[in-house]
């Protein structure tokens, strides 16, 4: 008998891993939050600055859960063994990652807190950083999670 | 006898040679064989001795594609079952009873396990948990 994907129980003691599932949040957020930044400035558009600025905060609170599950299943499933290779690659990286949207949310909130000042221009090149590495720690995470296997 | 192991002898000298000579593998299994036959045909006593040493069984498992090959193996108890990982990407061996479990095995890094008591053994890469797969130990 198949589960009911709407039920709560399932939803809570789903046997896929979570953090495949949680990822997507922040990656997509901070994208778009980025997107929205560089139109922002091109533009000149406060509106589009405050839809980057709350992607950003979206992106960064949801690094907290995304990173969490990420050691949980490190943990879990390989008992906290010594990590090397692809999956060490893909832990450096997802935590400079996180800390890049993290930065680059604190360069914003810092900002809004002080409406008299402009968003320094020196944030541009540290989110195109950060959206490389983001596509890389995906990538790399992508590669590990089997997308590519047969099933 | 003395003939007939003068004849073997003989036969395994110029098996030897041709082994040194050609060099070749499939010839130096055929060259053994050959050997091993005209012995046993002259009755020497030495391929008695070498048939009752029994080479310690082994099966190996291959990982690849996402998938264990063959995801059913069966072996005899006291079979030391060995997973090589020929995959891109790392995997591990979990018994789903926690009996064996590997390290991350990266790309053709391997793993063995000696299975002494018969049983049926699931076990799975914990890493990927559709990747399943079994030892049916008689």
């Amino acid at each position: 008998m198949s589960a009911n994907p709407f039920d709560i129980r399932t939803v809570i003691l789903a046997k896929h891993a979570q953090h495949v599932v949680l990822i997507h949040f922040p990656i997509a957020l901070f994208l778009a939050a980025v997107a929205f930044d560089y139109l922002a400035q091109w533009r000149r558009d406060q509106t589009l600055a405050t839809a980057a600025y709350f992607n950003l905060l979206l992106a960064a609170i949801l690094t907290v859960p995304v990173v969490a599950t990420g050691l949980v299943a490190w943990q879990w499933a390989l008992e906290g063994q010594k990590l090397k290779g692809i999956l060490l690659m893909h832990l450096v990286l997802g935590c400079i990652s996180s800390v890049l949207i993290w930065l680059v949310f604190w360069i914003h909130w810092r900002v809004r807190r002080h409406p008299d000042e402009f968003l320094p221009k020196y944030r541009l090149p540290i989110e195109a950083l950060g959206v490389l590495l983001v596509g890389l720690t995906g990538h790399l995470g992508g590669f590990l999670s089997g997308v590519n296997g047969p099933g | 006898m003395r003939k007939c192991v003068c004849s073997a002898t003989l036969t395994a000298a110029m098996g030897a040679m041709l082994m040194v000579l050609v060099g070749s593998p499939s010839v130096i299994a055929n060259t053994r064989e050959m050997v091993g036959m005209v012995m046993l045909l002259t009755g020497s006593p030495n391929v008695t001795a070498n048939t009752q040493q029994s080479a310690p069984a082994t099966a190996e498992v291959k990982i690849d594609n996402f998938s264990f090959g063959p995801q059913t193996l069966t072996v005899a108890a006291g079979t030391t079952v060995t997973w090589t990982n020929r995959d891109d990407i790392p995997h591990t061996v979990v018994a789903d009873d926690k009996s064996f479990k590997s390290k991350v095995l990266d790309t053709d890094e391997k793993f063995s396990y000696t299975f002494t008591k018969a049983g049926t053994y699931p076990y799975f890469c914990s890493i990927h948990p559709k990747m399943t797969g079994k030892v049916v130990v008689q």
